[in-house]
């Protein structure tokens, strides 16, 4: 049996080691040559960022790597210590708390430097205020760009998302993101003192589609492959890797070692999980903080995680063909991300397609503790699920916090279900 | 006919010259009564009770006899219950449940929203006039405007008679000024005038005065119990009570941009700008002699406001307790009432 805590990919050893890399640099940048970076959330079009030499930094990257390095609990013991609740969303916030508690303990590899801008969609009702608050910690910009609500959801969104994209996404609101993206390229250029060009973004868009349809073969691969090749866990670390700073040379090619890495080992036969009996997927965020728990299940079941939102969702999400207004097909794809990801009909019915798909067995979905707005279409998930014959079991936990966290109990829980459910 | 509104940051009076009547959904008195049906499909503790009970009487047949139902954008909650009732009406759960509507009202600070929130109000006037049949023109909508200005100066009188030299427990005032959101402008104004022709009369109320602030509450179920102590309530967050008016909207330009403008400006929700929150919070302590900060399970908002508005309060040397979950903590509100009478005093 492989050694559960070891990487198994080349390409995984090689994407950690360009994040700890670029992280590096870019507190150099900063702190030596004085170069501006932005602190944004994940959902926005980090492209227009790099292209403007605006180096943008994920918040849930930086909460992930916290709460990896087991440092989430001290800095959320300070927020409550404070009088934040404890209702409150800790993913999108615990980076606000290692800024405004710096004092707590060392943070991860030296720290966030002050950025000059930070750049947040307002989907959830906290982010308005939770990146009010991080920017006025920081004494640092914020720029937002508003979430207006879907009131079309057209059927099977996947398959339009790539060609007839306009139809995914209500005219008023394309129109109002794309109009509030030029805002936000404004806001870059002067900051950066660079100008964008649209041909630069329409070319960085068709890498983008590029490293998208490489991650789409990977996912073919997984899926077909008699048994999984790559363990969930490390597609989650080369495709993120990737999409911080997708549609870049290193990027595109970091995608294709992934891919020719996973194929050879397909081709040799070679699995995650040898002699695997059941294929899980995970539905909902990482749990971070016990990224162990993913592959707790082989030794003892032979149950592998093949499947979460973080490879799929690439392919489905970012591909946009037809890129003559580069900024609109940018925009289509900002507009909607959670609807695609939490809501019905959308989510729903994707990850049951994603469920057959890859052959999954048993569906562990998260309920996360302080994630609300993450929390919504659960129920809605977690019946279409059931309807299509795939087991679930839903798990209670948060993505960072893990102070309520019991590890032996949930994998307890786990192996109950898949003896009561799966495994026959 | 009713169209049936989530929370007051849709426009009455584009409600009404649409020729339909506005039906708030609220908690109920107490905020706890059971919503089975809708609990079957709500994860918990995210949904507040007026939306579990929207759910509710949309699942079990009660608003099958609406014009419409209208969600706005103004917070996720509200967002996700229009997905949620979409969906239902997709699976067939709920065939005749009227048309739902999203009222997509955008509260951020972006250039591009203003205009944004004028289109989507002419979206709302076209769609409301198409559910009701009424084809109102915009001087119907002037003549509505006027209408509400005129009970919104109503609602100011009514307010005026809480603050400073309060004649009226929050508890009792609280009813009075949330009918400006259901009842008619015309018996508003009426109703209105003479029960403040009537408070006006009464002897000054004397005891400490609060400030109820953090999460809206849209019943008076807590003003009750805060006022059981000897405090009385002179003012809350939220659209329920004396921020029902707020200023007139513009009659002379375009009606759909001062209404966009209008309802941007004042819908108060967990959307609303923290920095017009904060301005707004600060007005209303002027005169305060505590203040309670309301934060219910499902809060995932007003939460973020707290330490900022405790190290306000503590300069301010304005006592107050935060109540989460439990909004009737008797021991807390005692000793702070107690503290309160010491600074009235």
């Amino acid at each position: 049996m492989p050694d559960r805590s070891a990487k198994q990919l080349d390409a995984t050893l090689a994407a950690s080691a360009f994040q700890k890399q670029w992280f590096a640099d870019l507190r150099r940048h900063v702190f030596d040559e004085r170069q501006p970076y932005a602190l944004v959330q994940a959902d926005v079009p980090f492209e227009l960022f790099d292209l403007l030499e605006v180096p943008a930094v994920s918040n849930q990257w930086w909460a992930a790597i916290i709460a990896a390095k087991r440092q989430a609990p001290a800095y959320l013991d300070a927020m409550s210590a404070d009088g934040y609740h404890d209702g409150l969303c800790r993913y999108c916030s615990l980076g606000y708390a290692s800024t405004r508690y710096r004092d707590v303990q060392e943070p991860p590899w030296g720290g966030l430097p002050t950025p000059r801008l930070l750049c947040a969609r307002l989907t959830c009702d906290c982010i308005h205020r939770v990146f009010s608050l991080w920017a006025e910690a920081f004494g640092s910009e914020l720029f937002e760009i508003d979430h207006p609500g879907a009131s079309e959801l057209p059927p099977r969104w996947w398959e339009l998302g790539r060609h007839r994209w306009r139809e995914l996404v209500e005219p008023h609101r394309l129109a109002f993101v794309a109009s509030t993206l030029e805002r936000l390229v404004e806001r870059l250029e002067a900051i950066s003192g660079r100008r964008l060009e649209r041909e630069a973004l329409r070319q960085r868009l068709e890498m983008v589609n590029q490293q998208e349809e490489v991650f789409d073969a990977v996912r073919r691969l997984i899926a077909t492959a008699p048994e999984v090749p790559v363990r969930m866990t490390e597609q989650i670390s080369n495709v993120m890797a990737t999409q911080w700073v997708r549609g870049t040379e290193w990027a595109l090619a970091h995608a294709r070692a992934f891919h020719d890495e996973v194929k050879h080992r397909v081709e040799q036969g070679i699995a995650a999980c040898p002699g695997e009996r059941a294929r899980l997927m995970w539905v909902g965020a990482g749990l971070w903080h016990d990224t162990d728990f993913y592959t707790a299940f082989e030794e003892s079941h032979r149950a592998v995680f093949v499947w979460s939102m973080y490879l799929a969702f690439g392919p489905d999400g970012y591909i946009r063909y037809g890129l003559d207004d580069p900024m609109a097909a940018l925009a289509s794809r900002t507009a909607s991300f959670n609807e695609y990801l939490h809501n019905p009909p959308w989510a729903a019915e994707w990850i049951v397609q994603q469920a057959r798909d890859h052959r999954i067995d048993a569906a562990l979905v998260l309920r996360p503790r302080s994630m609300k707005p993450a929390g919504t279409g659960r129920l809605f998930i977690e019946r279409a699920l059931e309807e299509a014959g795939i087991a679930v079991l839903p798990i209670e936990g948060d993505v960072v916090d893990a102070r309520a966290w019991d590890a032996s109990a949930a994998r307890a829980t786990v192996k109950s279900f898949l003896e009561a459910r799966v495994i026959s | 006919m009713n169209a049936v509104i989530s929370w007051p940051s849709v426009p009455v009076e584009i409600v009404r010259a649409a020729g339909l009547r506005p039906i708030f959904v609220r908690s109920g008195p107490e905020g706890t009564a059971a919503t089975p049906v809708a609990d079957e499909h709500l994860e918990p503790g995210i949904f507040p009770g007026r939306l579990r009970h929207l759910v509710d009487a949309a699942l079990n047949g009660r608003l099958d006899n609406a014009a419409c139902i209208i969600l706005p954008r103004t917070s996720d909650p509200d967002y996700k219950t229009f997905l949620y009732l979409r969906e239902f009406q997709r699976r067939g759960s709920a065939r005749s449940l009227p048309p739902t509507i999203l009222f997509d009202l955008l509260q951020s600070e972006g250039p591009d929203v203003r205009a944004y929130d004028a289109e989507r109000m002419k979206a709302l006037f076209e769609e409301l006039s198409s559910a009701s049949g009424r084809r109102a023109s915009l001087d119907d909508l002037r003549v509505e405007i006027a209408r509400t200005n005129a009970a919104r100066s109503a609602v100011r009188r009514l307010v005026a008679l809480r603050h400073v030299v309060p004649r009226i427990k929050g508890s009792e005032v609280l009813p009075l000024l949330s009918a400006f959101w259901q009842l008619p402008p015309n018996d508003y104004v009426q109703l209105a005038a003479e029960a403040a022709d009537d408070i006006a009369q009464r002897p000054p109320l004397d005891g400490p005065r609060v400030l109820l602030a953090g999460a809206p509450v849209d019943g008076s179920a807590l003003h009750a119990e805060i006022e059981s102590h000897g405090a009385i309530v002179v003012e809350e967050v939220g659209p329920w009570g004396s921020g029902a008016a707020g200023d007139d909207v513009d009659s002379v330009g375009d009606p759909l941009l001062a209404l966009a403008d209008k309802y941007r400006r004042d819908a108060s929700g967990p959307r609303t700008p923290v920095g017009a929150m904060r301005d707004s919070i600060s007005r209303m302590l002027i005169g305060i002699d505590a203040v309670v900060v309301s934060l219910p399970v499902e809060d995932t908002a007003f939460g973020w406001d707290y330490p900022a508005l405790r190290d306000l309060l503590q300069t301010r040397r304005i006592p107050h307790a935060c109540l989460r979950g439990d909004l009737s903590d008797h021991d807390r509100l005692n000793t702070l009432i107690g503290a309160a009478e010491a600074r009235h005093a």
